[in-house]
């Protein structure tokens, strides 16, 4: 069937769609970020690159960039850290490995807004599991760390209300929800390591098994470490259910968890300042597809598709 | 003889049952990393089944005592005493349901979830088989745009979305919490590469038999594809019946529409004392079908969510 046109048919509903949903909003995101528009109004005026030049020199957004970053920098190198980490003992364990391994992907599945609630509770300051544990250590050996004698002394943190604490604990809860989902993939790709470079490594001399990981596991997984960074630096930009489960007005003790999704929920949603929200909006944008094209050119480099 | 022979696999058993320090101390810290894994679970569940005093005093074990205890607002509803003492488990479940229309919650996420799914495997499918098996004028440019569109996450536009639907009057609808997603391109890329795999020769047999292009997609090329359907299915259930970003935006009000993040959010919202019992309830209530679904399925599961790693 040289002839047929099916294939109009065929790409043409997915192509239409992805120009509505996906590329014309980002084109409109774009020139609405130069505008001061709210929805309502009749009209809005240009107003040039204030919207951008706002979130460059305002405190509030200097707090945004803060808030993401920190987040963002504690997430990505713990639950890579630790889903590699994960991954190797349960791989070098003989016994339980698919237990461990059910245990540490359940958070993954768990719907984060629902176990957000939970770990508010576990952290409450005076019914919180975390805290009745941490009383329990006064007076043993733990007393001699000058934290935890303060804390019995004072009383432990408010974790989610201490401006000193807080972004770390959200944090906490991302490493949390997410290392699980690296340690899958770490796990694959440790399957797929061929038993033979070990053996040929220890005849060249790799005794020690630091020498085999940096020698044969570590390059070997080279493709996955970068999937599994970029894909964590994705989803850790996007965090927004625990911000907005813990403090739904505001971001924070000090605004010091207001994450970018927050800001554009809050500006955009909240305040109805779309001009504003649009320019958040696009500066995520940027932050997110560089990461993407950092990550493909990384991958096409290395690896090469037949 | 069966002293020889038994020998080898005698020596074989010790030494896997051998003590070593080095396997001890792995199963130390992943047991220790399990704790703080299933710690928020093991509150979650243990504060679904308490009554309000324990929890606040944090006494009674895992399961709390079952002990009946007064109903407050029962009797503020002018019932006898008696009538209304109540065990902490059953109250807890109970006016999870009652107190917030959980089973209309948990039949939108259903209808919602499934509901993008269907459209979007609608979607995809045909794209997909056109893009790896049909070959026409701007094929690699439509591959191309697939390729390019992969790298939107869909949340970060979502504030131009939004303003579209408001435009079209459209929040506050079904319509709102599935149309965008109805284009998955990662289900198109996905599919692609799967179809990519099937022999020309199966396809080639089809048209000989006269079938049309369109029924090959859903009469051959489909239940070829159900193993990477399965693993799309589930990629895409779990992240929209976990989904609170995008329902939070278009949703606002309206309880009719909630779909379960949202509600157990709304009760959070007015949550006091004597309701912690309850909104733990609801919160394993909404988590566990996925989950029960994970334990039982599990190697599907992981295949599926790690799709997308194994490009």
């Amino acid at each position: 069937m040289p002839r047929s046109n099916a294939h109009m048919w065929f790409v043409g509903p997915a192509l239409i769609l992805m120009f509505v949903i996906l590329l014309l909003p980002i084109g409109m995101a774009g020139v609405l970020s130069l505008t001061d528009y709210s929805l309502g109004n009749a009209g809005a005026s240009w107003v040039g690159l204030d919207n951008y030049e706002k979130i460059f020199t305002r405190s509030t957004y200097a707090k945004m960039f803060g808030a993401t970053f920190r987040y963002v920098f504690v997430v990505v190198p713990l639950s890579v850290g630790l889903g590699l980490g994960a991954a190797l003992l349960i791989h070098s364990t003989k016994r339980f490995g698919d237990l461990y391994k059910t245990i540490y992907f359940l958070p993954v599945m768990a719907a984060l807004i629902a176990m957000a609630i939970v770990w508010e509770f576990a952290l409450h300051p005076t019914i919180g599991l975390v805290n009745s544990t941490l009383e329990q250590g006064c007076g043993t050996f733990l007393e001699s760390w000058g934290w935890f004698a303060q804390g019995c002394e004072r009383g432990f943190p408010l974790w989610l209300t201490d401006r000193k604490y807080a972004i770390w604990v959200v944090s906490f809860i991302g490493v949390w929800q997410g290392f699980g989902f690296n340690m899958v993939l770490y796990l694959a790709g440790l399957t797929s390591v061929p038993r033979e470079l070990y053996q040929a490594a220890e005849m060249d001399g790799a005794k020690s098994s630091w020498d085999r990981f940096r020698l044969v596991t570590w390059p070997m997984l080279g493709p996955t470490t970068v999937f599994v960074v970029t894909i964590s630096f994705i989803r850790s930009f996007q965090v927004f259910d625990t911000v907005e489960a813990f403090y739904p007005q505001g971001g924070g003790p000090s605004k010091s968890v207001y994450v970018m999704m927050f800001a554009i929920y809050e500006k955009a949603i909240q305040q109805n300042l779309m001009g504003i929200g649009a320019a958040i909006t696009v500066v995520f944008l940027a932050f997110v597809m560089i990461l993407t094209i950092i990550q493909r050119w990384l991958v096409e480099r290395k690896v090469h598709y037949t | 003889m069966t002293d020889l022979s038994m020998a080898p696999s005698g020596l074989a058993g010790r030494s896997t049952f051998r003590f070593s320090t080095t396997e001890t101390l792995k199963h130390v810290v992943l047991i220790l990393g399990a704790i703080i894994v299933l710690m928020p679970f093991y509150v979650m569940v243990s504060y679904s089944l308490k009554s309000p005093a324990e929890i606040m005093q944090n006494t009674g074990g895992f399961f709390g005592l079952q002990e009946a205890f007064r109903d407050d607002y029962c009797i503020k509803l002018g019932n006898a005493v008696a009538d209304c003492m109540v065990t902490p488990a059953i109250y807890n479940y109970t006016t999870a349901f009652a107190k917030a229309p959980l089973l209309r919650y948990l039949l939108n996420g259903v209808v919602i979830t499934a509901s993008i799914f269907f459209i979007q495997v609608l979607v995809a499918l045909p794209c997909a088989y056109a893009l790896a098996k049909l070959r026409f004028w701007g094929r690699e440019a439509v591959f191309g745009l697939v390729l390019f569109c992969l790298l939107i996450p869909v949340h970060a536009i979502a504030l131009p979305l939004y303003i579209m639907l408001a435009k079209l009057g459209l929040t506050n609808s079904y319509a709102a919490l599935v149309v965008p997603w109805s284009i998955s391109v990662f289900g198109i890329f996905l599919m692609r590469q799967f179809f990519m795999t099937v022999p020309d020769d199966l396809i080639d047999a089809a048209r000989m038999d006269g079938m049309s292009e369109f029924s090959i997609i859903w009469n051959v090329m489909l239940p070829t594809a159900v193993p990477a359907l399965l693993a799309f299915a589930i990629f895409s259930v779990v992240a929209h019946w976990n989904d609170y970003f995008w329902p939070r935006i278009v949703i606002t009000g309206n309880r009719d529409l909630f779909t379960p993040p949202l509600g157990l959010r709304e009760f959070k919202g007015d949550a006091d004392g004597d309701n912690f019992g309850p909104m733990m309830a609801t919160a394993t209530i909404i988590v566990t079908p996925l989950i029960v679904a994970f334990l039982i399925a599990q190697r599907r599961f992981i295949e599926g969510i790690t799709l997308s790693g194994m490009k």
